[in-house]
């Protein structure tokens, strides 16, 4: 159960159902995989941020 | 404080401070090697994501990568130009990440290498464990519990830490101290009465109540925090840490929303330019060095002999207000010198020096050597034959030392009590001037020694306190720098007030009790000071408590260790001014470093903005006049990189440290490591991008 609750197991699902989410906005402007690649990037700065408000919060934990 | 069996059984003298460090330096060769392959061991994402600013390089560093790989991965007309424009990004990234991770290994490696030293002194040794029935059985020394009663006998290794329940003996602690010198242990007595698993026992025998289980004896706890184990954020470093993720996180942000806006203007920056510019902007400088000045700081402090329990404790020494001390052995000399001879009972001072003379021949003490010249100096001659007496030693439970002649004269000289004692115990009768010069030595601070031949008192001895050389001048520096200083004694307050004043301190107070000394802290505290203090008795346990910097000594009981926030391995009280010091120095460093890191990304800017932005007019910022854009760029990230391990030696030696104000030290740094900081990337950049040209690697 414990698992579930990890960001390990949470982040990769994040990742990949924002890429797939946001491809198709990237699509009438960029080939399949530039735009699966911009999607990923874009979710990848997404977390990165979200990342550095948590250290802001917690900073005792990092 | 209890001070007598320190003042009673003085050590010997001590070489210099190099020469009897037990953590010592360990061989910089394989500490560089082994933090060579810690660097890259510390690439893995599960550690770098303890620290948000090298975590987001990592971040840069992967992407780089990953387009180096295939660089049409996000621009379809992107060619192999770009591929090896993307390959050199991406080796500079990895190059300020790897001299980052260096930096942090180095500095843990060096307390890696002490706890090895420490380990070596835990040898699995045989103990004599008695039982309920007063039988002995022989057990491994991991068997042994807290509780348990173990005797030691001359040559054995001590078991565990313990408290000795019964018996005297001498114990070599240099494993744990490198003092050479025994010290005595015996039971019933403050400071005397714990021993350390790992010393050995020189003679008699010892009965001991271990005091820790298995893998939390003394040593054990000394081990993991050397070893940084337990090593966690200091509150100052917790905020400089949210400091640097918020700058991080605006220019994240700012980066990131760079993009729309430049491809508005027709520009398009690649995304690997966009990461080098976001590298440039956070500041990876202190973000690579914070963990290695930290780690550093409690290194210098363990080059001192102190082991400190974390390094919130080494953090608070920087910012202490207050420093309570004791007058003995820190302020003055724990040795004192014999200054008069007060005769008694009808006898003249020759009387006196003579009898002083052969009651002190055999005492090779300071105190004893310094009465034979006090004597000497009077004319006093031996009033027996060389090599015709022999000597008694002092013993803690006699109190006393002398000598006896082959025709059956005792010469005795020892604290008031213990003469009047031996004098009654021979028939003799004790004048009442005795008890008056105790009293006028004592009214001078002075320590009175009853002198006596037989069964008659010959009068006594005065002891005066020697204040320390230099004491005097760095209580002066403390003061420079805002610290207040109050002496502690036990004297009255005649006798305090003149040694306070000729020691230049802040404040004192006589006759002091343990109640006084938390008195004075929480004092100090309720004014928002902070305060550090030294101590070894366990009465010293609730004030080292409650001190915000609490300092035992090793010769200490167990719960003045256990109380205190360092423990000093040579004991010795004066040390507490350098660990201050040393506090201070690390503030320091960790400031100027953090100055000089924000200070050079203004050199990143006027290199990295026009190269981004060529097509729009702000080809003006280019004052560097730098050959090209992705030259511009590249040099910036080379020079990014490079600073690291050229500011690794000062993160790790630290800041020198001037005894000057905060407003000055303030004033100082931002002119040094400020505009030091702005000069020195234009300079680099520069040099580094006149390389790339000549190098035509761009």
């Amino acid at each position: 159960m414990a698992r579930f609750l990890h960001i390990r197991f949470w982040l990769p699902l994040l990742l990949v159902a924002g890429t797939l989410l946001l491809a198709p906005l990237f699509r009438s402007s960029q080939p399949p995989l530039q735009s699966h690649a911009l999607a990923l990037l874009l979710c990848g700065t997404a977390a990165l941020s979200a990342y550095l408000f948590a250290v802001i919060a917690q900073p005792e934990k990092f | 404080m209890t001070t007598s069996t320190r003042v009673l059984f003085p050590r010997m003298p001590r070489g210099p401070r190099q020469e009897r460090r037990y953590l010592e330096r360990p061989r910089q060769q394989g500490l560089v090697g082994r933090a060579v392959v810690e660097a890259f061991r510390k690439l893995d994402p599960r550690q770098a994501v303890s620290n948000p600013v090298m975590f987001v390089v990592w971040c840069g560093t992967a992407l780089c990568l990953a387009l180096t790989l295939e660089p049409r991965l996000l621009d379809v007309q992107a060619g192999d130009r770009e591929r090896a424009f993307n390959a050199l990004i991406s080796l500079t990234l990895l190059a300020t990440l790897l001299f980052a991770n260096f930096a942090e290994a180095l500095a843990e490696g060096r307390g890696k290498a002490q706890a090895d030293a420490l380990r070596r002194t835990q040898a699995r040794t045989q103990a004599r464990r008695q039982l309920a029935d007063g039988s002995i059985e022989l057990v491994d020394s991991s068997d042994l519990r807290r509780g348990d009663l173990v005797l030691v006998q001359g040559g054995d290794v001590i078991p565990a830490d313990g408290e000795v329940i019964a018996g005297v003996a001498s114990v070599d602690e240099s494993a744990i101290t490198g003092e050479s010198a025994p010290v005595l242990k015996e039971a019933g007595s403050d400071v005397a009465g714990s021993v350390t698993g790992g010393t050995r026992i020189l003679s008699d025998q010892l009965t001991l109540r271990i005091s820790a289980d298995p893998g939390k004896g003394f040593i054990d706890r000394m081990i993991a925090l050397v070893e940084g184990a337990e090593r966690s954020k200091t509150p100052n470093e917790i905020a400089l840490t949210v400091l640097l993720a918020v700058l991080t996180q605006v220019f994240l942000i700012a980066v990131a929303t760079l993009s729309p806006v430049a491809n508005y203007l027709q520009v398009a920056p690649s995304v690997v330019t966009l990461v080098a510019l976001l590298v440039a902007l956070i500041p990876t400088t202190i973000g690579g060095l914070l963990s290695a000045i930290g780690i550093a700081g409690m290194d210098r402090v363990a080059q001192f002999n102190v082991i400190a329990t974390s390094g919130r404790a080494v953090e608070a020494c920087g910012d202490v207000n207050t420093l309570v001390l004791d007058k003995t052995g820190t302020i003055t000399l724990g040795n004192r010198l014999a200054e008069e001879f007060l005769p008694v009972g009808g006898h003249s001072v020759a009387e006196l020096a003579e009898a002083a003379l052969g009651a002190s021949c055999f005492d090779q003490t300071p105190e004893g050597r310094s009465i034979v010249r006090l004597a000497e100096k009077l004319g006093a001659v031996l009033p027996f034959g060389p090599g015709t007496a022999s000597g008694i030693d002092f013993s803690a439970r006699t109190r006393m030392s002398g000598s006896d002649t082959p025709d059956g004269i005792e010469f005795r000289k020892g604290a008031v009590d213990a003469i009047k004692g031996f004098v009654r115990s021979r028939g003799g009768q004790v004048p009442d001037q005795l008890d008056q010069c105790f009293e006028q030595v004592s009214r001078l601070g002075g320590t009175p020694l009853a002198v006596c031949r037989g069964a008659e008192v010959f009068g006594v001895i005065y002891l005066k306190d020697i204040i320390k050389p230099g004491i005097r001048e760095r209580f002066d520096q403390l003061r420079r720098m805002g610290i207040r200083t109050v002496m502690l004694t036990g004297d009255n307050p005649i006798t305090a007030g003149v040694i306070a004043r000729e020691a230049g301190v802040d404040d004192f107070i006589a006759e002091a009790t343990p109640e006084d000394k938390i008195a004075v802290i929480q004092q100090e505290q309720k004014l928002g000071k902070l305060v550090a203090m030294t101590g070894d008795g366990s009465n010293d346990a609730p004030a080292l408590a409650q001190a915000n910097v609490g300092v035992a000594m090793n010769s200490g009981t167990q719960a003045a260790k256990e109380a205190a926030n360092m423990v000093d391995l040579d004991s010795d009280p004066t040390k507490l001014i350098d660990i201050v010091t040393i506090g201070k120095q690390l503030l320091i460093t960790r400031g100027a470093l953090t100055t000089f890191s924000i200070a050079n990304d203004i050199a990143k800017y006027f290199a990295i903005l026009p190269a981004l932005f060529a097509g729009v007019g702000l080809e003006a910022l280019n004052v560097m006049q730098l050959a090209s854009p992705q030259s511009a760029i590249l040099s910036a990230m080379v020079f990014n990189a490079l600073i690291i391990p050229a500011l690794v030696p000062l993160a790790l030696k630290g800041v020198k440290f001037r005894p000057l104000s905060a407003e000055q030290l303030l004033r100082r740094n931002l002119l040094v490591y400020g505009a030091g900081g702005v000069v020195a990337p234009f300079v680099g950049i520069k040099l580094i991008d006149l390389a790339i040209g000549a190098l035509h690697l761009i």
